[in-house]
């Protein structure tokens, strides 16, 4: 898996996870994450590539609508597997390194 | 979709203020600069007639009736400024200009699906959010466009060279 789970990463995938089948589009995930729009796009790139996302445009008369289309994005089956089962793994570490700083184990 | 572009039109409204660049330049960098720094005005002459080149084929312009100003219209910001008038309307048409000049760094469906993207965004986001929405594209856009060459480039070497017809 080339997809590292950065902390913005993450907080994406939690998102999407909070309803799998949800389709959540770009201002949507933004708002829910705290994340800028400029930073989720690559983000939702990134899982699309990885096959965790997959993505469609709006179907829609823009001109009735007085809006352009959106991109919905949803987790995929398998994504929706793997987020649930990296994103715990993902945090595992950084919460041993803060223990062990915690516990004034922590080498260099 | 990309916006039409009336490439002709611009390349004939262009070429007199290339030229007039260049001889600019040149003429100034002979008669007034000493041989030392003639490379100077001849190297800016050449920037600016370079950078005013490119800007034919840049998606988008203030023509009216332009594929942008037609996608402009009914998101935040149209090509004369936002709609909503919240702000200066100049500082807003800048930066939707700047989006179109970031998107041609990536590769042209990547760069049309990341304008498309942010037009849709942007005509949906609270007015006070939009400048920072607005700088976050312009700054994620040159890692995301190295993002996408990384991907593109592979994919055209596996196809090959492109055949006309």
């Amino acid at each position: 898996m080339s997809l590292r789970l950065t902390v913005q990463v993450q907080l994406a995938l939690q998102a999407l996870l909070r309803d799998p089948a949800r389709e959540m589009y770009g201002l949507e995930l933004s708002e829910e994450t705290g994340l800028q729009p400029g930073t989720a796009y690559p983000i939702l790139l990134r899982l699309e590539h990885e096959g965790w996302v997959t993505s469609r445009w709006e179907d829609i008369d823009p001109r009735a609508e007085k809006r352009p289309a959106r991109r919905y994005y949803r987790l995929t089956a398998s994504g929706a597997v793997q987020a649930s089962a990296a994103l715990p793994a993902a945090r595992r570490p950084k919460s041993t390194a803060l223990r062990r700083l915690a516990e004034g184990g922590g080498t260099a | 979709m990309m916006p039409d572009i009336n490439r002709e039109e611009r390349r004939k409204k262009r070429a007199p203020v290339i030229a007039a660049i260049v001889t600019g330049s040149i003429v100034f960098s002979v008669l007034l600069i000493p041989a030392d720094w003639q490379w100077l005005p001849l190297a800016v002459g050449t920037s600016a007639a370079i950078a005013v080149g490119a800007s034919i084929d840049m998606p988008g312009g203030r023509r009216t009736g332009s594929g942008l100003s037609r996608r402009g219209r009914g998101s935040g910001l149209g090509v004369r400024g936002r709609d909503d008038g919240d702000g200066p309307a100049g500082v807003a048409a800048h930066r939707w200009h700047s989006l179109a000049i970031a998107s041609r760094l990536m590769s042209p469906s990547a760069g049309r699906r990341w304008l498309a993207e942010a037009d849709s965004l942007l005509s949906e986001i609270a007015p006070a959010r939009r400048g920072a929405a607005i700088r976050s594209y312009l700054l994620s856009a040159p890692r995301l466009a190295v993002m996408m060459w990384a991907r593109e480039v592979p994919r055209r070497a596996r196809l090959g060279p492109r055949r006309p017809g």
